[in-house]
């Protein structure tokens, strides 16, 4: 015979503590859970940024060192937006359409600490990539970067706002298969419109203005700059942008997460 | 507590339930009566429209948090652990419960053990059956339960082996204080495991109490099955029959016991004028209570 566990009513666990036990559950949780999956994706994504820089090559006659910089801090901005923005929603939507969702929104941790584990598990699937873009770019092209400490909250916002995003897309929209077409269109709009990996003065001047304030070009501009010396400018305005869309993608996924219908 | 989707369909209409520490609770109903909807909203999943949710002091409609601390819900739904193995599946789940690693553990093999699982202990989930996962699903939930604790249909795809070593379980988990919540639309089954009962039909609570009790209007009666010949519609029923139904071929009707040689004489004319195949006669069982209260038998539409 087998006693349940003993049974006064708990008190309410919260807290600190309460909130690391979550959160290292959670993350161990989501590392199994795509333990089959997770050396194939971290694949894919190095192999994209990879190919990202070689591709621009074989466009484009004759790099120069100034464009072989921007084509490949753009491709790490790309890789770094894309594991956020489109992997997440879609093995979310894969959770919905399997009905496995309500499980895992029953479980009892914060949500704060769930979604913080999310975000841990796309540094770990994104951040191999990054570097797989940088080395192809050595390689490829001769460069050399001169990376700074500011690579570390440069990086660190870019995934944040991207993987929250992308993460507050999949959990308010209550369909799998419309989450999944926003995400195809912003992929669109990234490539297309985003001056990522190019200079933004080449695009038309409201496209421009509006790039200011949306987060891609400041993610594009921060982790240049951290990266290259003298490349861009106007770096402290796009830390500002960015901090404001990060908190603004936290507050977004709070306010999806405790909705209930 | 109340719930409507649009301001008009009523998944739940004013059910009121009141569960015990320790008492295995059925709730029982056809497709789409509500009681999803209705557990869902104890577990913080879907918000009513109006009521409240109470366990001891705390209040789950205003504190979700605590709901998901307080409540272990086993959803219909398979458990996604196609990556897990079975006790990989077990511990994380009562880790992320809040259990201590060494607590979890036992139990978990404990359980597994208990449920004749255990040669699939180190299995990857997606080579498991849906019934072995779905036995998988209740020990995640109920390896460290909280003090409510929600299996909606936890027998579903279950051997009927596995299934008397599951009954057995949920019942200890009501000895051990939890207050189980029972979503199922098998009346049979439930009749053996629950303590009470609610029928909720069309969002409404119909009937509420012990197996027994519900079953006290049946008193003193007995179930007169009649299987017809195909093509045969409902013959004209003799006056000793109280209420009856039909699934298929299967005409059930209750009778008095009193009336049971009659019963049988009637059954018996329905036979030589070849409008039946088959009769037989046995005790009243919740079943009858259900199909009377709700116009459907548990096994499907009538």
């Amino acid at each position: 015979m087998i006693a349940a566990p003993a049974s006064t009513l708990p008190g309410k666990r919260a807290g600190i503590a309460h909130w690391l036990r979550s959160y290292t559950a959670m993350l161990r949780w989501q590392l199994t859970d795509m333990r089959l999956l997770l050396p194939l994706t971290v694949m894919v994504q190095l192999l994209s940024g990879v190919g990202l820089v070689l591709g621009f090559g074989l466009l484009i006659d004759d790099v120069s060192e100034r464009v072989a910089l921007f084509l490949s801090t753009g491709a790490v901005v790309v890789t770094l937006v894309v594991v956020g923005v489109i992997m997440g929603p879609q093995l979310i939507a894969q959770q919905k359409s399997a009905g496995s969702y309500d499980f895992m929104w029953s479980l009892p941790v914060p949500r704060s600490s769930a979604s913080a584990a999310w975000v841990t598990l796309n540094v770990f699937i994104a951040v191999p990539a990054m570097f797989g873009a940088l080395f192809a770019a050595i390689w490829r092209y001769g460069v050399s970067f001169e990376p700074s400490l500011m690579i570390v909250p440069a990086v660190g916002l870019t995934l944040v706002t991207g993987t929250l995003l992308g993460y507050a897309l999949a959990h308010g929209i209550p369909r799998p298969d419309i989450t999944q077409l926003i995400s195809q269109l912003l992929i669109f709009v990234i490539f297309g419109f985003a001056p990522i990996s190019y200079p933004i003065e080449n695009l038309p001047g409201w496209l421009a203005e509006v790039n200011r304030y949306l987060p891609f070009y400041p993610m594009a501009n921060a982790v240049r700059d951290s990266l290259t010396e003298g490349l861009v400018t106007d770096v402290g305005r796009s830390y500002v942008v960015l901090a404001v869309w990060a908190t603004l993608s936290i507050g977004i996924v709070g306010i999806v997460l405790r909705r209930r219908k | 507590m109340t719930k409507t989707y649009d301001g008009e369909v009523f998944a739940n209409d004013a059910i009121t339930i009141e569960v015990e520490p320790g008492e295995v609770y059925g709730l029982l109903g056809p497709n789409g009566a509500g009681k999803t909807t209705f557990v869902k909203q104890v577990i913080g999943l879907l918000k009513p429209t109006s009521g409240s949710i109470r366990v001891g002091p705390y209040d789950l409609v205003e504190d979700p948090d605590v709901a998901r601390q307080l409540c272990s819900y086993l959803p219909q739904a398979q458990m996604p652990i196609q990556s897990f193995k079975m006790h990989e599946a077990v511990h994380i789940t009562g880790l992320i419960r809040g259990g201590p690693s060494d607590a979890v553990r036992e139990r978990g093999d404990a359980l597994i053990e208990a449920l004749d699982l255990t040669e699939w202990r180190d299995t990857l989930g997606h080579k498991l059956s849906g019934g072995v996962r779905r036995l998988v699903g209740f020990i995640m939930t109920t390896v460290w339960p909280g003090k409510v604790v929600i299996l909606d249909e936890p027998t579903n795809d279950v051997d009927p082996r596995r299934r008397r070593l599951l009954w057995e379980q949920i019942r200890l988990l009501g000895s051990g204080g939890a207050a189980v919540f029972l979503v199922t639309h098998n009346v049979l089954e439930a009749e053996k495991a629950v303590d009470r009962l609610a029928i909720i039909n069309e969002g409404r609570l119909i009937a509420q109490g012990t197996p027994s009790s519900l079953k006290s209007d049946d008193r003193g009666r007995l179930r007169l099955q009649l299987m017809l010949r195909p093509g045969n519609g409902i013959p004209e029923l003799p006056a000793l029959v109280h209420h009856h139904a039909r699934v298929g071929n299967n005409l059930m009707m209750v009778i008095d016991e009193a009336a049971a040689g009659a019963g049988i004489a009637w059954a018996q004319q329905m036979m030589e004028a070849e409008i039946a195949e088959e009769y037989a006669l046995g005790a009243t069982t919740l079943e009858d209570v259900y199909i009377r209260l709700t116009g459907h038998t548990s096994q499907g539409d009538s």
